[in-house]
């Protein structure tokens, strides 16, 4: 994992111009400055990496979404040739060879896809959800709530992730479901701590303070006015979350505790496992290639986002 | 200062390297007779009354022994005496059988024994061993074997009291013991050759109560070093063994082999044996060839590189002086419906499903096409196995297949719940299992794989819980009856009948012939039942597999074979050629 709290502390101050844009809403300013989110932007189109980063997470979430409505590799099951046949171009099917059953390598490999982008998307959800949510309390209310709140991270953090992970899809049972309540359900501390850091450098600032002042309850605070304040972090975090999950996936099919019945990159390369004693080198290969690519363009992603959300760089382009 | 500290910790660690070092070299083992035994799944643990399965009842047949065993190397099979002297002398109504015990057989040294000093094995040791087969708190995973045969023992199963007198068992004096039974009951020798019926001391049982699993206290040629479930079980010899010595007689096949060059020698021979557990193949595959292991099955992906189309070994398996071994199995695997649920009461659908399943290529893709696809249960090489018979429900045909699911009601998998499949958790059983899912869903049907250890899948199983399993029954004596056992009503869980099939026509049957003494007649019941058994598909018949196992050169007296369970103290280690080989050739 990357390290997210140098993240932190590189992007904690918000910087003044775009907090008088938000919070003072009478006078026009006359040279308009641009607000984070445009400036991320402006700045993201230039880096050419993060474009294509981009481009590929979008090639990725289309492909999940065919897959899912059935669309495309529908008949990823059926058997297309002998078993084993090697990889060819004859067809653009056999392109990664086949399987022991004789089913395109190719389209499992698509088919895969599916699996890792719902496991990426909703792993990250869950985990945002309640990273932020108890983040977010714990710094906000502090006290006893606070410590609550990380302890009990802190003991859910001690626990060597795979043996909960283990243990969850045990009392759950195995299968897509318990793979991403397994992950979502481990993998939001590091997100809850740094937002209950961002939140308790942000609840004494002046805008909250003026926020107070204006009679804004506790919960208008929090949500309307801190949290927007850290969204990139959970931005970031999110792309990383992400790709994390498809890992952990991955190594999840791959013991044989993750999804059943669909092909997953794990799964495929759990066969490869045995398959490599008599030469078979293409499942494994399109399993890596396939997750390769994506874990790569996540992460250089996660980099980007960083660089372009923080506002200590801003202007040195 | 400073360093005086450094040294002094680095002193403190010096046991704990020694410790490390203890791990890592195999010097220890210098010298030694050392087995090297890999096995593939986790065994559960070592109480005779619970080895229901070929993993725990290979092991728990290395500490205890049985009334009768096996001739190792006499075939056709043939029961000898251990414990008792000799065959039991046999009362003229055949129901009662009166054994002469060995004198001087000690059970192992254990702390549970006065003094920690094993006592001599006595009549009343049998006795306690059949109750406590049917004392339901036990559970006894092999009751179903004697259910309703031994005279007074169903009734005394009602109100266990180990003080009582049951008629059926009975102490003569310190060395002599009979059985009555019930009716006259042919396999009844057989059983006693079953691990179940090893026995076990009484005050070892009471002493560790539950743990006594975990603490065997037998009278074998091995007693318990280590038993760590998932990793490594480790035996030493026992030292106070019984004189018991190789056979000097043999089969022809084996003379012709060389087995009986120990012949007359004193077992067992390894001082040692280490019992790995590796669930996956490719592990196991890649310790043997590098001579951790001394003998292994072959991986159905590593064929190609051991052999060749001819079945020979390959040069390079032949320059390592590997050695190959192929035996046909008496076994049968099969994946089972469930049928408690009403669901597969339904004799079309599971025609359909067996019909869907293609048994050949089955084979072709996990057993190299060394298997034959079962028709029905028997296996060759048994009475009741009929070699040209076909059953029509196991000629793959997808057609005639959906046919018949639109018959049972359920036309295109119309209708039918998401059917679960259990099965173990190796890639290769996955494998499997996604090929049956495969097949089944070429039919319409929803299914849902489902992996889990070996003890999981049993306990599972026992607790009639789960839809469709996958699995496999060897023979536990040379007779059919123990294949129609496995589908006997009265045997459910937690008896042998894992689908719990119970069928009232199959069960007359099953009673008919389970008094009848070898004949034709009950050949001809044999084969009847199988046929009948074939037409029912009470379970999808898969294969009657065959072991194609090969060996190091360096293993001796090496037999493959079905249900004497352990071999290993028949088995020989030539320690000189092992090292050479393994410094020439590895």
């Amino acid at each position: 994992m990357s390290s997210p709290s140098s993240s932190s502390s590189n992007t904690t101050t918000v910087d003044a111009s775009t907090m008088n844009n938000r919070e003072n809403h009478q006078k026009p300013i006359p040279l308009k400055g641009r607000s984070l989110w445009s400036d991320a932007f402006r700045r993201l189109s230039k880096n050419k990496m993060a474009l294509t980063s981009l481009i590929i997470l979008g090639l990725y979430s289309l492909t999940a979404f065919l897959t899912y409505s059935n669309i495309i590799v529908s008949d990823w099951s059926e058997s297309i040739g002998p078993s084993y046949a090697p990889p060819s171009f004859e067809d653009i099917r056999l392109l990664f060879g086949t399987d022991i059953f004789g089913r395109s390598v190719l389209y499992k490999a698509i088919k895969g896809t599916q699996v890792a982008m719902s496991v990426g998307l909703i792993v990250g959800i869950i985990s945002v959800v309640i990273g932020v949510l108890l983040g977010a309390i714990a710094g906000f209310f502090g006290g006893i709530v606070d410590e609550i709140i990380v302890w009990f991270y802190t003991t859910l953090s001690s626990i060597p992730n795979i043996m909960l992970l283990i243990a969850i899809t045990f009392i759950l049972g195995k299968g897509i479901f318990s793979v991403y309540l397994a992950l979502g359900l481990t993998y939001w501390v590091t997100l809850c701590r740094i937002i209950r850091g961002e939140v308790m450098r942000h609840k004494d600032r002046d805008y909250v303070q003026s926020a107070f002042s204006l009679g804004a309850s506790r919960g208008r605070r929090l949500f309307v006015h801190i949290i927007p304040n850290v969204s990139h972090l959970i931005i970031i975090q999110f792309s990383l979350l992400f790709q994390t999950a498809i890992k952990s996936e991955v190594i999840l099919s791959f013991i044989g505790l993750g999804v059943q019945g669909t092909p997953s990159w794990g799964t495929m390369i759990d066969d490869a496992k045995l398959e490599l004693a008599r030469g078979v080198w293409w499942q494994l290969a399109a399993a890596t290639l396939f997750m390769f690519v994506i874990v790569l363009a996540l992460n250089i992603l996660g980099d980007a986002l960083r660089d372009a959300l923080d506002p200590k760089l801003k202007g040195k382009d | 200062m400073h360093l005086k500290k450094t040294l002094k910790s680095l002193f403190k660690l010096l046991p704990l390297l020694w410790l490390a070092a203890c791990f890592t070299k195999e010097g220890e083992d210098k010298g030694m007779k050392v087995f090297h035994y890999p096995v593939a799944v986790k065994i559960k643990g070592i109480d005779p009354i619970q080895a229901d399965d070929l993993y725990s009842g290979t092991e728990v047949s290395r500490v205890y022994d049985g009334l009768l065993e096996y001739h190792y190397l006499k075939r056709p099979f043939t029961l000898q005496g251990n414990l008792a002297q000799d065959l039991p002398t046999v009362s003229d109504d055949g129901l009662t059988y009166t054994f002469k015990i060995r004198p001087g057989v000690h059970f192992h040294d254990n702390k549970c024994f006065k003094n920690s000093i094993g006592r001599e094995l006595v009549a009343d040791d049998i006795r306690y061993t059949f109750m406590r087969n049917a004392d339901p708190k036990e559970n006894s995973k092999g009751w179903w074997m004697i259910d309703g045969k031994i005279k007074g023992l169903d009734d005394w199963r009602k109100n266990p009291d180990y003080s009582q007198d049951i008629e059926g068992l009975k102490v003569i004096d310190e060395h002599t013991f009979s059985f009555t039974l019930n009716e006259p009951f042919p396999q009844f020798l057989y059983a006693l050759a079953m691990p179940f019926s090893f026995i076990v001391p009484r005050e070892c049982v009471e002493h560790y109560g539950q743990e006594f699993l975990n603490h065997p206290v037998g009278t074998g040629p091995y007693t318990l070093d280590t038993f760590n479930q998932s990793n490594k079980i480790v035996y030493q010899r026992n030292k106070k063994f019984r004189d018991k010595f190789y056979p000097t007689e043999a089969a022809e096949e084996f003379v012709k082999r060389g087995l009986l060059k120990d012949a007359g020698k004193k077992l067992p021979f390894f001082d040692k044996i280490v019992v790995e557990v590796m669930v996956e193949s490719q592990p196991r595959w890649l310790k043997f060839q590098d001579g951790k292991i001394d003998f292994i099955a072959i991986p159905k992906d590593n064929f190609s590189s051991v052999l060749t189309s001819e079945m020979e070994l390959t040069d390079e398996m032949k320059q390592k002086e590997i050695e190959l071994l192929i035996e046909p199995s008496q076994d049968v695997s099969y994946t089972a419906f469930n049928h408690d649920l009403p669901l597969f009461q339904n004799k079309k659908l599971r025609q359909a499903l067996a019909m869907a399943t293609n048994g050949d290529e089955y084979n072709k893709l996990f057993f190299n096409g060394t298997a034959l696809v079962a028709q029905s249960i028997v296996p060759p090489g048994l009475a009741g196995y009929d070699e040209k018979f076909q059953n029509p429900y196991r000629q793959y045909n997808l057609e005639k297949a959906k046919k018949l699911l639109a018959e049972a009601g359920y036309p295109e998998g119309k209708g039918l719940p998401e059917i679960t499949l259990d099965g173990t958790n190796s890639t290769d059983a996955r494998q499997m299992a996604e090929f049956t899912k495969m097949s089944l869903e070429k039919l319409g049907l929803k299914i849902k794989t489902i992996q889990n250890p070996w003890p999981e899948l049993q306990n599972k199983i026992k607790l009639r819980k789960g839809m469709m399993h996958s699995i496999a029954w060897l023979a536990d004596y040379p007779d059919a009856e123990s294949f129609f056992a496995i589908l006997y009503g009265p045997n459910g869980s937690p008896g042998a009948n894992g689908s719990n099939y119970n069928d009232p026509v199959f069960n007359k049957m099953v009673k008919e012939a389970s008094t009848m003494q070898d004949s034709p007649e009950r050949t001809a019941l044999y084969t009847k039942m199988n046929r009948y058994i074939a037409e029912e598909v009470p379970v999808i018949f898969e294969l009657h597999r065959t072991s194609v196992v090969v060996q190091h050169a360096w293993i001796k007296n090496f037999v493959v074979g079905d249900f004497a369970h352990d071999r290993s103290m028949y088995i020989n280690v030539d320690t000189k050629q092992k090292e050479r080989l393994l410094e020439e050739k590895f």
